[in-house]
């Protein structure tokens, strides 16, 4: 002990200096990382815990905000709002040749007079009927078919489907 | 490396610090770094835009599957039909051979990434339940990460097809699979659009996987659309689907339609 004592007398330094090279080089890669991974516009979409969207090459991306439909396994949402649980929409007969979703219409309709009246008022130029459709993947096409089908109905035609960017 | 400084200070004899002062370096990443993770998109969401026709009626089916009056003698119409086992195109003319598949659904554990399984899925039972080999407990839904589908022949044994490294699919100068490994010196194509050449040189760079239905089905589209380049609605494709098919299977072949050019894609269903 005695030794060593003596020994570490002579050779620490006046000043402890931090050697802060490693800590530079991990903020430099943690720089360029979150460069890479940058977006100026940030996102209009966003989804929900329980719900996994499907994977695509896809790379358009949503402009504007539209009116958002998300269907999980449990509940079908207009704009984050439940309508009505995915299980009703089920238990609609198949052979129906143009099945309606009453709830979801009902809702539907109610956003697009709202959009009739901006047209009214010149908020808007014309009523574009415009819908993001923010599926789960596990979701059958049954499903699918009938809230489209609802959708067109009211008038909301032109449907995104939302989709996660395959890592390229 | 931190040494080499102190002793040039000695050197110099001056008393002056040469070591570079990183402390403002450090203060701009600490601030830069906050900013980015603010706007750092980590998932990437974009969108598929599938536009109805307005003025035809309200319901997609009807709008879908019924021709349209005028000018329709020389349209294609084609058509892709998706059940649980069966991949099939079909046109105005007929229908081509269909693609008998066998589903396969890859889980990944949520609480333990590395537990990864890849399970045999059978339409005839859709409730069933796999488990997770490490905790026991049934997989969920949301667990499933990928759907893949391989073709199958008259006996369900699924076929083998060579392909890339980076997985891509490899086929002969008519189009068709490969199904047996390359010999150097042989022609292949890769399935990209368009198609690329290439001469084998080294036979281990590709090696024989299960042939994916998804693939297959863009090789037989990429074809399609070139022999009827010409038609009014080249562009356009129909998708049916029987009611329980996932909606995941929809989106990637609505991929595989896009990749081989046919980006006006219509969404109808199968009447069983």
């Amino acid at each position: 002990m005695a030794i060593q004592r003596g020994r570490n007398k002579y050779t620490t330094p006046k000043s402890a200096g931090l050697i802060i090279t490693s800590l530079i080089d991990f903020f430099s890669i943690v720089v360029i990382y979150l460069m890479k991974s940058y977006s100026s516009e940030g996102s209009i979409l966003t989804n929900a815990d329980n719900l996994v969207l499907p994977n695509s090459v896809a790379i358009t991306k949503p402009k504007d905000i539209y009116l958002q439909v998300a269907a999980t396994n449990d509940m079908v949402l207009v704009d984050n709002i439940p309508i009505v649980p995915t299980d009703d929409i089920r238990r609609i007969p198949q052979d129906v040749p143009d099945p309606i979703v009453a709830k979801l219409e009902e809702k539907l309709n109610a956003t697009y007079a709202q959009e009739q009246q901006m047209v009214k008022l010149g908020a808007l130029n014309k009523i574009q009927g415009n819908v993001i459709i923010q599926m789960d993947k596990n979701v059958e096409f049954d499903v699918l078919f009938k809230i489209m089908n609802t959708c067109g109905k009211v008038g909301y035609n032109n449907m995104n489907f939302a989709v996660m960017e395959r890592e390229q | 490396m931190a040494k080499r400084p102190a002793k040039m200070t000695d050197e110099a004899g001056g008393g002056h610090d040469l070591t570079i002062d990183l402390k403002p370096f450090i203060n701009f990443l600490v601030v830069l770094i906050p900013v980015l993770m603010l706007s750092a998109e980590f998932a990437k969401i974009s969108i598929i835009n599938l536009k109805l026709p307005e003025n035809r009626g309200s319901s997609p089916s009807i709008k879908q599957t019924k021709a349209p009056e005028q000018n329709d003698d020389n349209k294609l119409l084609l058509t892709m039909i998706v059940t649980d086992s069966v991949v099939t195109l079909g046109a105005k003319g007929g229908f081509l051979p269909s693609l008998f598949y066998r589903e396969f659904h890859k889980y990944v554990s949520r609480e333990d990434r590395a537990v990864e399984v890849t399970v045999e899925y059978d339409p005839s039972n859709p409730k069933k339940q796999f488990k997770n080999p490490k905790s026991g407990k049934p997989f969920l839904v949301t667990e499933r990460q990928e759907i893949l589908l391989y073709v199958t022949d008259e006996n369900r044994n699924i076929i083998n097809c060579l392909y890339t490294k980076t997985g891509e699919m490899l086929t002969d100068g008519a189009g068709n699979p490969l199904k047996a490994a390359a010999k150097a010196g042989d022609t292949v194509y890769i399935l990209t659009n368009p198609r690329r050449e290439v001469v084998v040189t080294d036979p281990g760079q590709y090696s024989l996987h299960p042939l994916s239905a998804y693939d297959e089905m863009k090789n037989r589209l990429m074809k399609i659309k070139q022999r009827y380049a010409d038609v009014p609605d080249a562009n356009d494709i129909i998708l049916a689907a029987e009611n329980q098919v996932a909606y995941d299977k929809i989106v990637q072949l609505m991929d595989v339609a896009r990749a081989a050019e046919f980006p006006n894609i219509a969404i109808s269903k199968l009447r069983s």
